[in-house]
């Protein structure tokens, strides 16, 4: 059972903000003279969506029957896949937009967001603990590739780049190449992770404990 | 009175389909305008604009600079044409002012012994952009100082100019003009 959403955040509101993420997630922007391209999801990227909404779908974040289901009308089944399919398409463009795009890194990426997600299945979090989660993975792999990597890549960025050096001294055999990105990417990136997040807490909840007895009392048929 | 209760509901259900429906066309169209989008690979933030306003049929080239490319194009002011019209048709959705710059790289690469294939790729590239802008990818330009009218053979000229073959060493074709 989940709380029924507003007709209008399921058919305008998800699907827009899905949508806008899986468009701005591929957006590269040249740190040399701020060209634009739009990259599509890699394969892995599509593997580690289908992760994500399979974990999101075991916490509780991702309802299915919040969304589908014959108790809905065709209309409002439509409207459902279309938020189910944006999230897809968000979800994979999301992994596009925090991984490295290219180089032994980008590998080093995907691979954490697998292991990590698969541990995540594993330990089968509640709803608020995935969403806090998925918060603190996607905020470290953006702060590694927009700030770290970024910094690393760029000769003017002094201290930061210093330190970085410094820390990263015998982690590895050879000095970490950067990545660079124009300082545009970054908030850009943020913006897009910022509307992910928003876009997840907005998809339908469960109902309260408290609220599913008093219906399974009063109306007994609805639940079956 | 009575009624009342029940002709709210049926309002309130109807504006809920109402909703989803709009919802799900402006679903379909913003999803199509990122695939398009990501199929296009716009380069500038012009470009970017210039789409969205030549998918809504408000993209217009700017007839002043449109002007002063033909100009110097009749004048064999190859490079300075070529500025001229990038400025006219920032976002490269106009199929004449391509059609024209595509024109320029076949002018200024054209020699009486040889021609500049580097000049004649980038005009094979900008004409094939021009193809795919024309409605129907068929693009005639009825200008009187052109000997090719058409994309398609601008596009053949171009192509015949990149194949070396033994015709090539013909010494009359050196007399060949330039069209």
């Amino acid at each position: 059972m989940t709380r029924p959403l507003p007709a209008a955040r399921e058919a305008f509101l998800l699907p827009a903000l899905f949508l806008t993420v899986a468009g701005a997630g591929g957006l590269r922007i040249s740190p040399a003279g701020g060209g634009l391209s739009f990259v599509p999801p890699p394969l892995i990227t599509l593997v580690l969506a289908v992760l994500l909404l399979g974990v999101m779908a075991r916490a509780g974040l991702l309802i299915p029957s919040g969304l589908l289901g014959d108790h809905r009308t065709g209309l409002e089944n439509a409207s459902g896949t279309v938020v189910v399919l944006s999230l897809f398409a968000a979800s994979a463009q999301l992994f596009t937009c925090l991984t490295p795009d290219a180089g032994v890194l980008r590998l080093v990426f995907n691979l954490f967001f697998l292991f990590l997600l698969w541990n995540t299945l594993a330990a089968q979090p509640d709803r608020t603990r995935l969403l806090r989660s998925l918060l603190v993975v996607f905020g470290w792999a953006y702060v590694v590739r927009y700030v770290a990597l970024a910094a690393l890549a760029d000769p003017q960025a002094g201290w930061t780049r210093r330190l970085l050096t410094v820390l990263l001294e015998g982690a590895t055999s050879g000095p970490i190449e950067g990545e660079a990105t124009a300082p545009l990417a970054g908030y850009v990136a943020f913006a897009t992770l910022a509307l992910y997040m928003i876009g997840l807490v907005l998809l339908p909840r469960p109902l309260a404990p408290g609220t599913v007895a008093i219906v399974a009392t009063r109306a007994p048929d609805v639940l079956e | 009175m009575r009624g009342l209760p029940a002709a709210r509901a049926t309002m309130g259900a109807v504006r809920e389909v109402l909703v989803r429906v709009a919802g799900l066309v402006f679903a379909a169209a913003y999803a199509a305008f990122i695939v398009s989008v990501y199929a296009r690979q716009p380069r500038t933030v012009q470009q970017l604009a210039g789409g969205v306003a030549a998918s809504v049929g408000a993209y217009r080239v700017d007839p002043v600079n449109f002007q002063e490319g033909l100009r110097f194009f009749r004048n064999d002011q190859f490079p300075e044409a070529r500025a001229a019209f990038e400025r006219a048709d920032p976002a490269r959705q106009d199929a004449e002012a391509q059609f024209y710059i595509a024109y320029s790289y076949y002018r200024q690469g054209w020699g009486h012994v040889y021609r500049d294939d580097a000049l004649y790729r980038q005009g094979l590239e900008v004409v094939d952009r021009a193809i795919a802008r024309a409605p129907g990818g068929r693009l005639v330009v009825a200008d009187p100082t052109l000997q090719m009218h058409t994309a398609d053979e601008l596009r053949a000229e171009l192509q015949r100019g990149l194949v070396a073959e033994l015709s090539d060493f013909n010494p009359m074709k050196v007399l060949e003009p330039r069209k």
